[in-house]
């Protein structure tokens, strides 16, 4: 069976639960979604909180729940599950993906088409090199989300939270719900990272201080953390003198940013983005080489689970497409470019095949009334406002593109009006 | 406990001592207070087997260097350690530094380094093209080479238990017993005594209050405090030897490299300081890194940093390695002030101990062949580097072969298993021991993983897991018993 799979995926999680049920419903025979964990789901079997699945069911779910609902479709349209099964190495001409599980041992697949749905990691500490001591306690939230929801374990009584992405700011409150205290969150920008909803539900609702531009410049403790040093940053993010303040502490749980998680992918000869850190894709979420496709955190960081399944559902249909010959080999690609007030977008290429969204954030907040657009002409829509942590979208009709013939770009952006 | 050695120090002076000492017929016992090999300066440090040409003609580092230099080129292989033999390029910028490479250029020759030489500027971008336009020449040392240090130390005193030798961890020297006729008869320790004729004291930023005890007070320890920048595998390629600046006084400058395992590397400081113990990285260590980096490699990619760290060095006041057999009180050898290029000099100044206590000491301790001793040790499988069908095999063999523990490194439950039975007991030695934990991610993955493995093997509660010993604990509790106790209930 190992040399006839049709479409391979790589992680259970919720971009690759949707790309098998899109692969099946595409019609590929062979679906076969490889998982390195002992369950399915990735990270939202650790996300236990509600708030999942607005946009696609209408109700608030539990990440397991959410998970659970996409689960038993693939289950019932036919996608193969192998759990306990890592990729470590996709090799460059062949497409050959390279996995292992301890029953199986070491095995060589040869898929048609293949779906990278290997999702984000956390940034580490050393990324933003804070001066001072190596003691135990400083842990990614996501790392502390994974002892406490799924070990059982605290990993300390007071906590510092450095970064308000959304991991950071729902452990704040999880801390605070299982007795620890959070002294408070503290974000270098000026401006939240995570969405509004989570500062209000998991800080303001508990008390829980949240200090912008302000940032940790000291870690202190040999063995175990004692403490931070916190201090204000001017606008080129240096701490001011005269603003530091010690905070003792034992923990310090980092939400400073998420990083597509793309080893395999650059394994496989894949281009991957400067900016966005993940593959190029078009939108058909074909990345440079035709065989593979990719969806979710590990092209672009979003916010809202229901787009990765959205883009998962997307990313399997096309690979099957691919399997089964029916993506054209002469398809356009035209660049997608961002404008002034862009960080940040994927798709980069637009093939006009199908109808599409571009998910894009803005380099700075725009706190009015403002409009994203498309030009030539493709797109507008009125906003009350832009803020970088929440992503904004575009969407391009098909038959917008057939009926231009002649487009070389499409320029994206969001301005004031 | 009775010994016929006591090495006070595993770093990698007095893991190399054990080693070569367990060539004897000896009972040997080597104690440090750490919880894992390597603790010290040998954890923290460039990673540098040096060519050989930095030391002055006479001094006790030129007399080691060179031999040690070459000891360790074979040593790689018998003892399964990771070496880049990459040579390295010491950057002049202007005449004042080429004159100081002509001095580096005569002393090498004079210490018998082979085939150190000045190239042009161009000649070295050729091989280093992200080097800085404005090196005007470089000394070029063919036999330099980087280690990979955490194996290293870790190699060398495995090999020596093999051989017979004794490691105990946790285990501090508070003092020195002494017996009747003023000889040394052995160590006090928070674990008790431990008797024996000769006492080695290899104990680093520690060495010289360790030999004030013996009433020696000829040398003394400067700690100095070395920065250092780590950056991600996917940055190995921008330099691919080790780049020296010209030195100061203060140490060899600023150095640029890409160490055994691909990462790029930038440091040290040398920044003298009371506290051996300290080893907090500074705003202001980390700004002179990258400064001097960036002078050395203009587009260091520093926003692949994975991590900063600092190391202590034993410094000494004459600049030079403090080793003797004191003669007040007999037994006691001081293996002193071992700094750089300290890890390069250590397989030779273990083999100069032996050479002191055959022909100081022998009324102490005779050393009789061991003819049983084994010379080769091998590594914890490292799947990593291992062919597809090396790893299939051993994956049949052994399914936790077959299971990735660190993504990063590409680090199994296999080796993490195998680590602990070699007697790795924190997170921490599992990482000097397999990687785990070592790249771009920092642990962020295989951490919870690892203490799970380790409460498993060793049968001990998750939450008595440590980081690096002592009250480094990774948690403080069960969730709701947490909650539970906090309300008094």
């Amino acid at each position: 069976m190992n040399n006839n799979i049709d479409v391979l995926i790589i992680g259970a999680g919720p971009a690759g639960v949707a790309a098998g049920i899109g692969a099946k419903k595409e019609g590929a025979q062979n679906v076969v979604v490889l998982e390195r964990d002992w369950d399915l789901g990735g990270i939202l079997q650790q996300c236990i909180h509600p708030g999942f699945g607005l946009r696609t069911f209408k109700e608030e779910l539990t990440g397991p729940e959410y998970m659970h609902r996409f689960i038993q479709q693939a289950h019932e349209v036919g996608v193969e599950f192998r759990t306990n099964t890592m990729v470590f190495q996709i090799d460059k001409e062949s497409n050959t993906v390279w996995t292992m599980n301890k029953e199986r041992g070491i095995e060589a697949l040869n898929p048609k088409a293949i779906v990278l749905t290997m999702g984000c990691r956390e940034r580490p500490l050393g990324a933003i090199r804070i001066p001072g001591t190596r003691p135990s306690g400083i842990y990614t939230a996501g790392t502390a989300q994974r002892f406490v929801n799924m070990e059982g374990y605290m990993p300390g009584k007071r906590a510092v939270i450095l970064g308000s992405g959304d991991i950071g700011l729902i452990m704040a409150r999880r801390m605070i719900w299982e007795g620890a205290e959070v002294e408070g969150v503290y974000e270098v920008m000026s401006w939240p990272g995570g969405l509004r909803r989570n500062i209000a539900q998991c800080l303001d609702d508990y008390g829980i201080p949240f200090h912008l531009k302000t940032t940790v410049t000291k870690i202190h403790g040999q063995d175990r953390l004692e403490g931070v040093t916190v201090a204000q940053v001017d606008d080129h993010m240096t701490p001011i003198k005269g603003t530091e303040r010690f905070i003792e502490c034992d923990t310090l749980l980092l939400a400073i940013g998420l990083i597509p998680e793309n080893e395999l992918s650059r394994m496989a000869g894949i281009e991957i983005h400067k900016v966005t850190g993940g593959p190029v894709v078009n939108d058909l979420l074909q990345t440079t080489n035709p065989a593979v496709f990719a969806a979710g955190n590990v092209v672009i960081v979003y916010d809202l689970v229901d787009n990765v399944s959205d883009e998962g559902l997307i990313a399997g249909a096309n690979a099957a497409k691919f399997a089964l010959g029916r993506i054209p080999k002469d398809a356009k690609r035209i660049p997608v470019k961002g404008g002034e007030n862009v960080r940040l977008y994927s798709p980069q290429f637009v093939t006009g095949e199908a109808d599409t969204t571009i998910f894009m954030r803005v380099t700075h907040p725009i706190e009015q009334a403002c409009k994203v657009f498309a030009e030539p002409g493709l797109y507008s829509q009125r906003l009350r406002y832009a803020r970088p942590g929440e992503m904004n979208e575009v969407k391009i009709k098909a038959e917008q593109i057939r009926n231009l013939p002649d487009l070389s770009e499409i320029v994206i952006d969001i301005q004031p009006v | 406990m009775n010994y016929d050695i006591v090495i006070i120090g595993s770093g990698i002076t007095g893991a190399s001592i054990a080693r070569e000492l367990s060539r004897y017929k000896l009972n040997i016992a080597v104690l440090d207070k750490a919880s894992e090999l390597p603790a010290g300066a040998s954890r923290a440090n460039s990673s540098m087997i040096h060519g050989g040409f930095d030391d002055k003609p006479g001094t006790a580092k030129a007399k080691f260097c060179v031999p040690g230099n070459k000891l360790w080129h074979k040593l790689k292989d018998e003892l399964d350690v990771h070496i880049d033999e990459c040579g390295s390029f010491v950057c002049a910028f202007n005449d004042d530094e080429i004159k100081h490479l002509e001095l580096l250029l005569s002393q090498g020759k004079a210490n018998g380094a082979p085939g150190v030489e000045i190239v042009s500027g161009d000649e070295l971008r050729k091989r280093e093209p992200n080097v800085s336009p404005e090196i005007v020449a470089a000394l070029w040392s063919p036999e330099a080479a980087i280690i990979n240090n955490f194996e290293a130390v870790n190699a060398m005193i495995e090999s020596a238990q093999i051989n017979g030798a004794k490691l105990f961890l946790e285990t501090q020297v508070t003092g020195l017993l002494f017996d009747d006729k003023g000889g040394i008869r052995g160590v006090a320790t928070n674990k008790g005594d431990f008797t024996a004729p000769i006492v080695i004291n290899a104990g680093g930023t520690h060495a010289g209050e360790i030999a004030s005890w013996a009433g020696d007070s000829s040398f003394k320890i400067i700690p100095t405090k070395g920065e250092y920048f780590l950056l991600d595998r996917v940055a190995g390629t921008f330099v691919t030897s080790f780049l020296f600046s010209c030195p100061s006084k203060a140490g060899k400058g600023i150095t640029v490299l890409r160490t055994a395992e691909g990462n790029l590397m930038a440091g040290p400081t040398a920044t003298e300081q009371e506290d051996p113990e300290d080893r907090a990285t500074t705003p202001e260590g980390l700004a002179e890194v990258l400064k001097g980096a960036r002078k050395l490699v203009p587009n260091f990619p520093v926003n692949m940093n994975i991590t900063t760290f600092a190391g202590v060095r034993a410094n000494t006041e004459s600049g030079d390695f403090e080793i003797r057999a004191l003669t007040k009180p007999r037994g006691f050898i001081n293996a002193a002030g071992i700094k750089s290029p300290g890890f390069t000099s250590s397989p030779a100044i273990a083999q100069y101990i032996a050479e002191l206590i055959r022909e100081e000491l022998s009324d102490r301790v005779k050393l009789t062949p061991n003819e049983k001793f084994i010379p080769e040790r091998r590594n914890v499988p490292r799947f990593l580097y291992l062919n597809m069908d090396e790893r299939k095999k051993l994956a049949e063999k052994d399914p936790a072969y077959a299971q990735i523990v660190c993504r990063c490194e590409t680090v199994t439950e296999g080796q993490v298993i195998e680590a602990i039975r070699r007697g790795a007991r924190t997170i921490t030695a599992v990482k000097m021991m397999t990687r785990a934990g070592t790249g771009r991610c920092q642990g962020g993955f295989c951490c919870p993983r690892v203490a799970e493995i380790l409460s498993r093997e060793l049968n001990i509660p998750l939450e008595e897991i440590t980081r690096h010993g002592g009250g480094s604990k990774l948690l403080v509790g069960k969730t709701k018993e947490f909650l539970l106790n906090k309300e008094g209930k």
